[in-house]
């Protein structure tokens, strides 16, 4: 009887208040904390200026035939930018994963837990208030890149390539902030998890045609078969092609699809985690 | 009218039992206390009453709905005030409210109404637009019992409200506590480890102790329960110890304890205890210096019903040593 008043209670299946709340919540602590916005303005000048150019610089300007035909018609700068922006989307979706974890420490997850809310909506408002800080910080790093590009010759290929290279950035972020769900309902405490992750992150970012193109590391046992099972590179692959125009290393369709098969496992994995967790 | 019907509730981690077949209601209107040392359940049992943890067997319910098969209705119909803090401390005071009211579908226009409204009942008006970490630990929790106010909550927990305050802050907050329950017609369940906090605020309390509820009841029939008073005396000119067997072999005295210069007697209730002793000890050459009579409190409750002092049963610091000294102060 008490289970028949439970499905008659009508719920919809999207609730909007609750998600836009929760995302309201997050763009306002975002800016009321003065270090992170700072943090994330710098992030890209500093991946960019500190990492992108000294790298270019690398190789002596004879060598930029055979080096554009190693980086798929590119320069080097150009090559890494679209890895930078692919790097920040790790980094920042990771962390909005932590943060989940940080709200569980600190006591304001049993707030909303209490709530008579759908546990996913929590999770899904949440996430998309750190995929707008995440999403606005890589479109940043390109409109540095952008700048630099002045003097490095990079630049973006087509509106539609650009609008394309967006929508894979919000699935690459969605699969990060998915792996950070997953992790942070998996692991119990901050510290624990903290340790797992960077201890994560160092693979998915070397290891992800970010820095060198994935042909090179062919003959290179292990390492060259571990790139293919890592989304990021499927990610930055997909960005880099839509952004500079250059030709893919994947056909896009296959970036374009397991990127998604990603973001929906981690994604569903996380919101299975959060739904379980008792709040002591 | 019962709002809340708790009946063998039972709560298991693995070997250890944290809650105990304990059952009880709690009737509209009124403010129930489960007062409790430090690890008797008390908090647990909140849990499970809001949802949070699943009871190992045993049930409840609040506002009439099963907290585990009608979760959401039971959710809609209580505010929660935690034990540690839960608000977003990078927010301000405001913005916790609304987004709390915000959670619960409250409209724009519904919201700013009613958060003047808790405003104006927790005296919190001119704090609300600070960031919550630059506020006092005695106003962060003040807006978080106005968030437990805020939905028009039929049920408002609180979670030992007032750990770790000063006596003043305490008081304060009882003060406030006890405004927006009258003034809204919740009711109210708050667990405390502080005998003043059950015996000022409470209409009914529930003794806990060892996962279990040992007494039920109002506070002035807890202390009838009791069924002794206590008469604490000093006799001139030092000792009185060698007179503690005689003492003792009055029929109405049910024991003694002596503290340095003093005795405490525990008699069964009954007019004239008071000079009866005078007259006693005049007669045995030890005339009295000073001698009070008072009824039980609530900690002389629960050291009737678990034959240890609240401190005692948290353990950590010597429980008789506290004693004494809660004595001399007397």
């Amino acid at each position: 009887m008490e289970v028949s008043k439970e499905k008659e209670l009508k719920r919809p299946l999207i609730e909007w208040t609750p998600i836009y709340s929760m995302w309201l919540r997050e763009i306002i602590r975002f800016f009321g904390q003065r270090s992170r916005v700072i943090g994330a303005i710098i992030q890209p000048f500093l991946f960019l200026g500190l990492m992108a150019i000294p790298m270019s610089r690398l190789m002596p300007p004879e060598a930029e035939g055979l080096m554009e035909q190693m980086f798929g018609g590119l320069n080097f700068f150009s090559y890494l930018v679209p890895g930078m922006v692919g790097v920040g989307l790790l980094f920042s979706g990771i962390m909005g994963g932590v943060s989940v974890l940080w709200d569980k420490e600190f006591g304001f997850l049993k707030e909303v837990m209490v709530a008579p809310v759908r546990r996913v909506s929590l999770m899904v408002g949440r996430s998309l208030g750190n995929m707008t800080v995440g999403i606005c910080q890589a479109l940043l790093t390109v409109g540095v890149a952008c700048l630099f590009g002045i003097w490095y010759e990079f630049g973006i290929a087509s509106a539609p390539g650009f609008l394309q290279a967006f929508v894979f950035m919000i699935l690459t972020y969605a699969v990060f902030i998915g792996l950070g769900l997953t992790m942070g309902g998996v692991f119990g405490d901050t510290e624990g998890f903290m340790t797992i992750v960077q201890v994560m992150q160092m693979p998915l970012l070397f290891l992800s045609g970010a820095f060198v193109p994935i042909d090179r590391l062919a003959g290179v046992p292990v390492l060259y078969q571990l790139q293919f099972i890592n989304p990021l590179t499927y990610g930055i692959d997909g960005i880099r092609a839509s952004l500079t125009g250059a030709e893919p290393f994947f056909p896009i369709w296959v970036d374009f699809a397991v990127v998604i098969g990603f973001a929906i496992l981690f994604l569903a994995l996380g919101t299975w985690r959060f739904e379980r967790m008792e709040v002591s | 009218m019962k709002v809340i019907a708790v009946a063998n509730l039972t709560k298991k981690f693995g070997d250890f039992t944290a809650v105990d077949r304990i059952s009880f209601d709690v009737n509209e209107g009124e403010i129930f206390g489960l007062l409790g040392p430090n690890g008797a359940g008390k908090s647990t049992t909140i849990k499970m009453l809001t949802t949070l943890l699943y009871p190992t067997s045993g049930s409840a319910r609040v506002c009439g709905y099963d907290v585990v098969r009608e979760r959401d209705l039971v959710r809609r119909c209580i505010g929660v005030v935690f034990q540690d803090p839960s608000s977003d401390r990078n927010l301000t005071g405001r913005q916790n409210l609304d987004f709390h009211a915000r959670m619960y579908n409250m409209s724009r226009l519904e919201r700013e109404e009613r958060i003047e409204e808790v405003l104006e009942l927790l005296e919190l008006k001119g704090k609300e637009n600070i960031k919550l970490k630059d506020l006092p630990e005695g106003l962060r929790r003040r807006f978080e019992v106005a968030r437990g106010f805020m939905t028009r909550a039929r049920v408002v927990f609180l979670d030992e409200p007032t750990i770790g305050f000063d006596i003043r802050a305490r008081m304060d907050l009882w003060e406030k506590i006890r405004q927006a329950k009258s003034h809204e017609g919740s009711t109210v369940i708050l667990t405390t480890h502080y005998i003043e906090e059950a015996d000022y605020l409470c209409d009914r309390v529930a003794i806990v102790d060892k996962a279990k509820i040992v007494a039920i009841g109002t506070p002035s029939e807890l202390k009838e329960a009791v069924g002794t008073d206590i008469i604490s005396l000093e006799v001139a000119g030092g000792s009185a110890d060698g007179l503690v067997p005689q003492i003792k072999a009055i029929p109405w005295v049910k024991s003694v304890e002596v503290f340095g210069e003093s005795l405490l007697l525990s008699v069964e209730s009954g007019d004239g205890r008071v000079p009866a002793l005078i007259d006693f000890l005049d007669e045995k050459g030890y005339p009295v210096a000073t001698i009070e009579e008072r009824k039980p409190s609530l900690e002389d409750v629960f050291l009737h019903f678990t034959g240890r002092t609240i401190r005692e049963a948290e353990g950590g610091d010597n429980g008789k040593e506290l004693r004494r000294a809660r004595i001399r102060r007397r």
